[in-house]
């Protein structure tokens, strides 16, 4: 009975679709629906097959620096790309900007009226979400915006740090925060909030997600050819539909 | 979303990381159990760190050994074995996440049997593994499926060490728990939530399981 059961499971775990050798494309968790709508694109144009490995940039850094067998890595932050390179697990000579994004700050419809970063000191502003500076990206830029625009001491107090920037939209639409600083893509996912402003000017953050070959790839040359892809012509429109920006084609 | 995919995908790689973990959690359990041998502590120690490290970083551990750089996965890469980012890593994560449950309540069970069985036996020329397989494992039956049941439970929501060593690429290594924290964080919160009801059903059935095997146990003793 057990080895019946064990042979059914042994089907089972079997039975996902699995394709001969495809690129591994570690990306950013946030990147989800932007690159697959890509890859479908790329698949369309008659590109090789892509599978996705989605996770959070700080993971997919250690997997690379680690050996894990991925063929091209798009980080959030510079500062994961960093990691990878500094451990020499990318070829640096592949490294390229692919996508900006902007901070904003998102309010309930029926919320506070914030209309600049100067807002945010208000009395009436009591809480502003963002995510934890100490870990999550989002969280660094948005503390090192309101650093640069002069209001951080006056808000210090006000700062509730949440997990990520899933978590500081769903805490501004129910209520228990007034304001969240999160990044504009996300800003357009919410269907509770609205975007107040969009941090512009000499403050706002420089916000970069940077795509590079991983060091041991063994399929150099299907990867350069996505990479490329990437920053063509065709996948600028679509990564510009879900609200990033997009660095002039680099090739 | 292929939600039936990802669920037989799930369950099937926790009953593969069930069977896998009991031959290795059975023999630490009897040795745990009965044996008295310099080291007892340590491997006591080695076998529940899963339980109370953060599982991520067991995944970073698991990932720096079985890595293609790895001291493990240097030695299988030659024969053409991948595990990192492949349904193998799924269930070696399961497995070794899962094995201490399974340990500690199977190492109950058997410290529960008498151990005059187990001489009466050995005194009639049976050998320990002799013993082990016809005295104090069928005697610790219950014990071994209420085991297994937690193992398989633990097993079915691995989320951190399997993200670290499998990944989550969709139709091929991603699981109820990554996929579930996929689409929450992507904002398909309908998605999440679907696979939340089907994670919430298997686990009803397996805690019912459970009660079963365990009352139905008690009522034979």
């Amino acid at each position: 009975m057990i080895l019946r059961a064990a042979a059914v499971c042994l089907a089972l775990a079997l039975a996902g679709p699995r394709a001969p050798d495809p690129l591994t494309v570690s990306a950013a968790i946030s990147l989800t629906d932007s690159l697959e709508a890509v890859a479908r694109a790329y698949a369309a144009a008659g590109g090789d097959s892509v599978r996705f490995n989605f996770a959070g940039s700080n993971v997919l850094a250690r997997q690379i620096v680690n050996g894990a067998p991925a063929d091209v890595f798009i980080s959030a932050d510079e500062a994961q790309m960093d990691v990878a390179e500094r451990a020499g697990a990318i070829d640096r000579g592949t490294r390229v900007p692919l996508l900006g994004n902007r901070l904003a700050a998102i309010t309930r419809k029926d919320g506070v009226s914030v209309r600049n970063v100067g807002d945010l000191v208000r009395g009436d502003v009591r809480r502003i979400a963002l995510g934890d500076p100490s870990a999550v990206p989002a969280g660094v830029y948005a503390r090192s915006y309101l650093q640069a625009a002069g209001v951080w001491a006056q808000v210090e107090a006000k700062i509730v740090p949440v997990a990520n920037v899933r978590a500081a939209l769903t805490v501004v639409e129910n209520g228990s925060a007034d304001v969240a600083l999160v990044y504009e893509t996300d800003a357009a996912l919410s269907t509770g909030a609205v975007t107040a402003f969009v941090a512009t000017g000499p403050a706002a953050p420089r916000i970069v997600y940077p795509a590079a070959i991983v060091a041991g790839s063994r399929q150099r040359e299907a990867a350069k050819r996505f990479l490329s892809f990437l920053t063509g012509s065709q996948a600028t429109p679509i990564f510009r539909r879900f609200g990033f920006t997009t660095f002039a084609a680099t090739r | 979303m292929d939600a039936w995919q990802i669920t037989a995908f799930t369950v099937g790689a926790a009953c593969l990381a069930t069977v896998v973990m009991l031959p290795p959690g059975l023999l630490i359990a009897w040795l745990l159990a009965r044996g008295s041998f310099r080291g007892r502590i340590l491997l006591d120690t080695a076998v529940s760190l899963p339980l109370v490290m953060p599982p991520v970083a067991t995944g970073l551990v698991l990932l720096a050994l079985v890595a293609p750089r790895g001291p493990i996965g240097r030695l299988l890469a030659p024969a053409g074995i991948e595990i990192v980012f492949t349904w193998k890593a799924v269930v070696l994560a399961m497995a070794v996440m899962g094995l201490p449950l399974l340990v500690r309540t199977v190492r109950a069970g058997i410290e529960q049997v008498d151990r005059r069985y187990e001489a009466a036996a050995a005194t009639l020329g049976a050998g320990p593994l002799r013993v082990f397989l016809t005295i104090t494992l069928p005697l610790a039956r219950p014990a071994v499926l209420a085991g297994a049941v937690l193992g398989f439970a633990r097993a079915l929501g691995e989320f951190g060490a399997t993200i670290m060593i499998a990944g989550s690429i969709p139709g091929s290594t991603r699981t109820l728990a990554v996929a579930i924290y996929s689409f929450a964080e992507t904002g398909r919160d309908r998605e999440a939530g679907v696979l939340v009801g089907i994670s919430a059903a298997i686990a009803f059935v397996a805690l019912a399981a459970s009660n079963w095997i365990s009352t139905r146990g008690a009522s034979r003793a």
